[in-house]
């Protein structure tokens, strides 16, 4: 660890999960030194993101030691129009069949490695397919038919608004209902303040 | 007279693989002399749905990755999203994600004792240990209402509390359990017929086995002690008593006899943590709501210790609701095809089979 | 030859399993008999209708878009402002029990019931029970 310290910069993540990251050029040189002169000399995991917005890969080696105590993260960025990296089945045979993995996930190159046929997809010839740019539900509704049944779905925002807006309408149709069924009155003050009563009295009796 | 080389396809469709995946073989007589694992089968793509769902929806799928033993996924999951958001979970939530972890662990080496037997024909095992395995997994359905696919171990604590009873129900299942493993003794460790196929098979050197990233009993099998739970403790592992079986030998039956030390180690295990369960504390944290609920913009790795060995999940957030990239990476990796394919140089071809249920080779995981 | 001597105990040990014979099956005989199912267990949907509100928080959750908000025949929740009901689709749900942790009047609720076998496919568009009494 101290070897490690002097030679680059470590950041600690967790209690026992540290950090460094390389430029692509030095990645070569740095795989070499860490595997060799420090304590993390096996090789767990290559993980691989895409960032589309800042238009690379990013690259992870995730290290650990003989006593599986403590993790390394090994962090390079690569371009994302399917560029190579040297390979490390040199270094560890179970590299292989990660870089085998990525190269038909993401597209990505391994020099030195010669075994990248086929892992899991067989006979595609469309982008590879965790690449941001694949958008599985537009692959989906191209090539794979959807059984029906399911089309007097409704869109609850929707529906609530409508039935809003038609028992509003309703409301005022039975107002207007009510002050139609009411009898014109003749235009007097007091008188019509007295008889309204009892003609409003016969509506509501007549309903 | 010369014997040309045949090639044959030991799988996808066989009932001496573990799973569905296919080996091809190249024979000279009964010799193999060159061996390629094909996976895909069984592909779901994994990966790229969890991109597409938040976190609380994608914690219902997570458990799918691994068909014989769900859990270890689970706890990766709510420990990946634990460490990036930065949430501690109570004592009783962490006592009983060990329980889970360890049930589990069991039910998984039943179900491996049944496979194991059964590749080289000795089909009553396999009855009896799915037998009880069924009594674990009555367990887990009166703890998390599924049987095989518990969805219970959330990243905040776990979901439902304990029912009534429910301890003293799993520590009748122990005593039951613990009566039951000497029986297997004499029809399965102890067997002449199982010795006589297992010692001398499949040898793993001890020299390259740490190096080349091999785990789980593959390195317990040739001496080599390493156990997650002891190397890197996570939940409560550090307070608990327990050792690492380890036998030399390197072979199929030293293989077979630490899974059999593991059986009774989880039942010691299980026994402490009933008798130390917190009485309180909060069964889940509060979390925001489902589309609220954000990751930041930094990454993680995180390990669990399965049955067949180390469990690795590499996960990424983005600052949005969604889950930018989680990798997923089960033992079978390296155990399928580095170690596979040389060892089955020069084997015949009868213990193909034997050799691939002895490593725990499981192909959803491969292939999630 | 991997041994030198004859290993006795390896060949007479498995006998003992012939002892089993005498204990009883341990086999359910479906279907006469049942098996009794765990409280809590995640079966079919139950809802009971007169609490429902249509608000589809279910069909927000879900994570495979297995639920349809379709309009209820008779109405029974004046508080049901858009006048939908949940139906899921079988095909699709995966069982997760995320549409009950949700609903805000806890009337969507998995049951005990697993056994469906039908010929005709529509019939697995399934309309939750009603459990209101």
């Amino acid at each position: 660890m101290k070897n490690l310290q002097k030679t680059y910069e470590v950041t600690q993540k967790a209690e026992r999960l540290f950090e460094v990251t390389v430029p692509q050029t030095q990645f070569w040189e740095a795989m070499l030194y860490i595997s060799t002169q420090t304590e993390f000399n096996t090789l767990s995991q290559i993980a691989c993101t895409d960032w589309i917005e800042e238009e690379h890969f990013l690259l992870i080696y995730i290290l650990t030691n003989d006593a599986r105590d403590q993790n390394l993260m090994l962090k390079v960025t690569l371009g994302r129009e399917y560029e190579s990296m040297p390979s490390v089945t040199t270094l560890f045979p179970q590299a292989e069949v990660m870089e085998r993995d990525l190269h038909e996930m993401y597209g990505i190159g391994f020099e030195g490695n010669e075994t990248l046929y086929d892992f899991v997809l067989e006979q595609w010839n469309d982008l590879p397919p965790l690449r941001r740019e694949f958008d599985t539900l537009a692959f989906v509704h191209e090539h794979f038919a959807f059984k029906g049944g399911r089309e007097d779905n409704k869109d609850v925002k929707v529906e609530q608004k409508r039935r809003r807006e038609e028992a509003k309408k309703q409301k005022a149709l039975e107002a207007e209902k009510e002050e139609a069924e009411k009898p014109k009155e003749p235009e007097t003050d007091t008188k019509e303040t007295q008889d309204k009563k009892p003609d409003t009295k016969e509506a509501e009796d007549g309903q | 007279m010369d014997n040309k080389l045949i090639k044959i396809f030991h799988g996808p469709q066989h009932p001496g693989i573990t799973g569905n995946m296919s080996v091809e073989l190249d024979l000279l007589g009964e010799t193999i002399k060159y061996a390629r694992t094909h996976v895909g089968y069984l592909h779901r793509g994994f990966e790229k749905l969890v991109e597409r769902r938040t976190v609380i929806q994608a914690f219902t799928i997570v458990c799918r990755i691994c068909v014989p033993e769900p859990d270890p996924n689970e706890e990766n999951f709510a420990r990946a999203v634990e460490g990036l958001v930065g949430i501690e979970i109570s004592e009783r939530a962490k006592y009983i994600r060990v329980m889970v972890q360890e049930m589990s662990r069991l039910a998984a080496q039943m179900l491996w004792m049944g496979g194991q037997s059964g590749s080289i024909g000795m089909g009553t095992v396999g009855q009896w240990s799915l037998f009880d395995r069924d009594l674990m997994l009555d367990l887990f359905e009166e703890l998390t209402g599924g049987r095989v696919y518990h969805m219970y171990t959330y990243p905040g604590g776990v979901r439902r509390d304990l029912p009534e009873g429910f301890l003293l129900r799993l520590s009748e299942l122990l005593d039951y359990l613990e009566k039951k493993l000497p029986k297997y003794d004499s029809i399965f460790f102890d067997n002449a017929t199982f010795k006589k196929r297992a010692i001398g098979v499949g040898v793993i050197p001890k020299e390259e086995a740490l190096k080349n990233g091999y785990v789980g009993q593959a390195l317990r099998g040739c001496g080599i002690q390493r156990d997650l739970r002891k190397d890197n403790p996570y939940l409560v592992y550090d307070k608990l008593d327990f050792d690492i079986p380890v036998f030399d030998g390197g072979d199929v039956y030293s293989r077979a006899l630490v899974r059999r030390g593991e059986m009774r180690e989880s039942i010691k295990i299980l026994r402490q943590v009933i008798a130390q369960m917190p009485t309180e504390g909060a069964i889940m944290q509060k979390l925001p709501k489902h589309r609220k609920f954000t990751l930041p913009k930094e990454d993680i790795y995180v390990a669990t210790e399965s049955a067949r060995g180390e469990f690795g999940y590499y996960m990424a957030g983005d600052g949005t609701e969604h889950i930018r990239r989680m990798q997923v990476k089960g033992p079978s990796l390296i155990h399928g095809f580095t170690l596979l394919e040389k060892m089955l140089i020069d084997e015949e071809l009868s213990n193909v089979a034997m050799i691939m249920n002895s490593l725990g080779i499981c192909p959803p995981e491969i292939e999630r | 030859m991997k041994f030198n001597t004859i290993d006795i105990k390896g060949i007479v040990s498995p006998f003992s399993a012939i002892g089993k014979v005498l204990e009883h099956p341990k086999t359910v005989c479906y279907p006469a008999q049942t098996k009794t199912v765990a409280p809590g267990y995640r079966g079919f949907h139950t809802n009971v209708l007169t609490d429902c509100i249509g608000c589809a928080n279910c069909q927000d959750v879900c994570m495979n878009d297995a639920i349809d908000m379709v309009t209820i025949v008779e109405e029974r929740n004046a508080k049901n402002k858009s006048g939908c009901i949940p139906r899921i689709d079988y095909g699709r749900c995966c069982w997760c029990n995320l549409c009950v942790d949700v609903c805000p009047p806890d009337s969507l609720a998995l049951g005990e019931v697993c056994i469906q076998a039908d010929e005709d496919s529509n019939k697995f568009l399934f309309f939750p029970k009603d459990s209101s009494c």
